[in-house]
């Protein structure tokens, strides 16, 4: 079906190649999972196949790609769409109407397929990702999951044999994260299709025993079909452990209400939290937690309630003076670098602050030594790659010792190994005495590192309790899927999530 | 309010979209082409009541006090300085005239005429139904996707652009406070992030649009038909007359004279 032949791959000014030297070879029909480290080609094989890479980057390519006997480097993208159709990370970003209805009939109204089939061939996607209910809706007004949702019944509504996921739960909750992978196993199944998927969440899919081919360094260093055993790895906690240190609060939430446009997207929180807390901040996609974190740095006005942050009213002190005080990472790398060189960048918050020292100057150094940022302090940030430039935000964050650290989906797209220097960093800070707040969708990993538990369901608080009490809580709730891998009660695939 | 499309079941949301860009191109033409200041005052009257026919509340849509303040400042304006034509009474030590009264009652009822038509067309057509009907009156499809895919990422870009000022602030930039340092580098420190971004983004839709065939021929079907009523035959039967009558009115009265 699929066939890679000594392909090579090099991205324009890049010194490496992005995949050097791999051979593949996919029969009809089979489950595949292609993993491995940030940076480790992954993306570029999954655009290789789908016959997009050549035509988005200056082709600099040896060896062949063929599917179904077709050279998808040389021919257009429309026609290798015909074999290949390929769902990505963002489903938000891979739209290109406004309409559930128009988007899923787009591919069908590129090939001039006459209107009674396009309607017909539409209601059929949607019903093979349980969707069809949203037929009448607008893009806008649908969830994560939904819209990744529909952005796979857009893509399998042309029919094409093979179909390529890149890492199509990045964005997703735990819980829309388990509908996705059954939807994609149920694809697979009734249809026969030839399924890639990218993924780093491999938990999710072992109980499909797909195929698994690892990556690193553009090789191909492991190929063989995924196996149940490693479900059995035990329950790690407190990898992490400081003394929560002071007797009074660092952060004290009383009665938190928010509105946004008219809409509650917070009601009666509250808490307090401690110095040394490391605080794991979870829930479905829209259940409140960045609005949550933004509270914390007055970012988002309240409604009603009180937030305090290291002895600030956070409802009146301007942000860019709470944020001495609380740290404060986004979602988007991209969104939040500023300045022309990495050492400027990692410095830039503490000289807005007044505050950058000798101390400072050593302290930062050391972190960007860790982070394996020290031969780039040069360069400009929009250099770095994704887990370079995410090493980087933290990095700005802690040069300047934040007694809060507010951190919003750090570990999105993130693979093992740079996600534990994240998480090792963070337990530092916590062990000098700062507050973490990490808001996640990585239970397996964030277990092992907080002491406490957030959970919010719509809005409110429903679990607000130190790890494994709050694991248990969440458990009796019904929230399997929000439980790290060696606490669900049975294969994800027969559970509800 | 934002000045955007509401959605509604009134006659002029449901006019064909193309044929309502026809009365406004239409009406907006004749506005001006004629110089009696009574068409300006019956051309106004026309689009108030379009607000009225549309539901719409006249009050409440962004910029209508800006609208209308302007349009009696240009009124004021010409009554002020124009100052041929019979004196009617006087102002401040200023004659009023007839000529200033008339042209003061033509710009303004004008100006105001041409902003009330054009938003009774922008509140009543969903821009996305206009781009597919523009699309399947003939217009290349690319260029009519350039339209959808814009409106599809403009509200993307504007919480964007939201975000990236909120991480400058977490960052201490200290834009919300009376402080002018650093205001200088502010366009540098935004474009950056945001051309980035919006970069990776475009790249982003077009794999997704080229993956699923967009360009493979020249034509494309559409599932969205933008229905083509018998009133709006009508409407487009009533816009050719109108604009026949408009071009020959000025022959005839040559003619006549």
């Amino acid at each position: 079906m699929i066939s890679l032949r000594d392909f090579s791959f090099t991205y324009d000014g890049s010194p490496q190649p992005a995949l050097s030297k791999v051979n593949l070879e996919i029969a009809a029909g089979e489950f595949v999972v292609i993993a491995g480290p940030s940076g480790c080609g992954k993306t570029t094989l999954a655009l290789a196949i789908a016959g997009v890479l050549c035509q988005q980057y200056n082709c600099k390519t040896d060896g062949k790609i063929s599917v179904q006997g077709a050279d998808v480097l040389r021919a257009p993208v429309y026609e290798t769409a015909q074999r290949v159709g390929l769902v990505q990370q963002n489903p938000e970003l891979q739209f290109c109407t406004l309409t559930v209805l128009d988007e899923v009939a787009f591919g069908l109204e590129n090939r001039c397929v006459p209107r009674e089939i396009i309607e017909q061939r539409v209601i059929e996607a949607l019903e093979r990702v349980n969707a069809l209910h949203l037929l009448g809706r607008e893009l806008a007004s649908l969830s994560g999951g939904e819209k990744q949702r529909v952005a796979i019944a857009s893509v399998i509504a042309t029919q094409p044999p093979v179909l390529i996921f890149d890492e199509p739960t990045s964005n997703l909750d735990p819980a829309a994260t388990r509908t996705i992978f059954r939807v994609v196993e149920g694809i697979r199944e009734q249809g026969e299709l030839t399924v890639i998927v990218i993924e780093h969440k491999l938990a999710f899919l072992r109980p499909f025993f797909p195929r698994l081919i690892e990556l690193e360094h553009g090789r191909i260093v492991a190929d063989e079909t995924m196996s149940l055993q490693p479900l059995t790895a035990p329950l790690t906690t407190g990898r992490c452990s400081p003394q929560t240190t002071s007797k009074e609060p660092i952060v004290t939430v009383q009665d938190l209400c928010v509105q946004i446009d008219g809409r509650e997207i917070l009601s009666d929180i509250s808490l307090e939290i401690h110095a040394g807390d490391v605080i794991s901040v979870m829930g479905r996609n829209g259940s409140g937690k960045t609005t949550f974190l933004q509270c914390l740095i007055g970012l988002v006005r309240t409604k009603r309630g009180m937030v305090f942050v290291a002895g600030h009213d956070a409802s009146e002190t301007p942000v860019s003076t709470l944020a001495r005080a609380a740290g404060y990472v986004f979602q988007n790398p991209d969104h939040q670098l500023f300045a022309n060189s990495v050492w400027e960048e990692a410095t830039l918050a503490p000289k807005n602050f007044g505050a950058f020292d000798a101390s400072t100057d050593k302290r930062t150094v050391t972190l960007l030594e860790r982070a394996g940022l020290m031969e780039r302090v040069e360069d400009h940030p929009y250099r770095l790659s994704f887990g370079q430039k995410r090493r980087l935000n933290m990095v700005s964050i802690l040069s300047y010792q934040p007694v809060v650290l507010l951190l919003d989906e750090i570990l999105i797209g993130q693979d093992p190994a740079n996600a534990r220097f994240l998480l090792d960093n963070l337990c530092g800070a916590a062990g000098e005495g700062a507050a973490v707040l990490l808001v996640n969708h990585h239970p397996d990993l964030t277990t092992e590192y907080a002491n406490r538990i957030l959970f919010l369901e719509e809005g409110r608080l429903r679990v607000d309790a130190p790890i494994s009490e709050g694991l248990g809580q969440l458990a009796r709730l019904g929230y399997h899927a929000f439980l790290p891998y060696a606490m669900h009660p049975s294969p994800p695939s027969e559970t509800q999530g | 309010m934002h000045l955007r499309y509401m959605p509604g079941a009134s006659a002029l949301h449901q006019l064909h979209p193309l044929v309502k860009f026809g009365w406004l191109l239409f009406l907006s033409v004749l506005v001006f082409a004629l110089r009696n200041p009574v068409a300006a005052v019956i051309i106004l009257a026309a689009a108030i009541s379009l607000f009225a026919a549309g539901r719409l509340p006249l009050r409440s849509v962004a910029g209508m006090r800006t609208a209308l303040a302007a349009s009696l400042f240009l009124a004021a304006l010409q009554i002020f300085f124009v100052q041929d034509g019979e004196p009617l009474f006087h102002l401040w030590s200023r004659a009023v005239t007839t000529s200033g009264l008339s042209s003061g009652i033509r710009i303004g009822g004008r100006f105001l005429a041409i902003i009330l038509l054009s938003y009774a067309f922008v509140l009543t057509t969903s821009p996305n139904d206009l781009s597919f009907a523009m699309m399947q009156a003939g217009i290349p499809y690319r260029y009519g996707f350039a339209l959808v895919t814009a409106l599809r990422l403009v509200p993307i870009f504007q919480q964007e652009a939201a975000t990236v000022y909120k991480a400058q602030l977490a960052r201490g930039f200290r834009y919300d406070q009376r402080n002018l340092n650093g205001i200088i580098d502010l366009p540098r420190r935004f474009l950056l992030p945001m051309l980035v971004s919006s970069l990776g983004r475009v790249d982003y839709l077009s794999v997704s649009m080229e993956s699923r065939s967009f360009g493979m021929l020249p034509k494309r079907t559409y599932l969205r038909t933008i229905p083509f009523q018998r009133r709006d035959g009508f409407a487009l039967a009533a816009l050719i007359a109108a604009t026949v009558a408009a071009l020959a009115a000025p022959w005839i009265t040559s003619m006549q004279s």
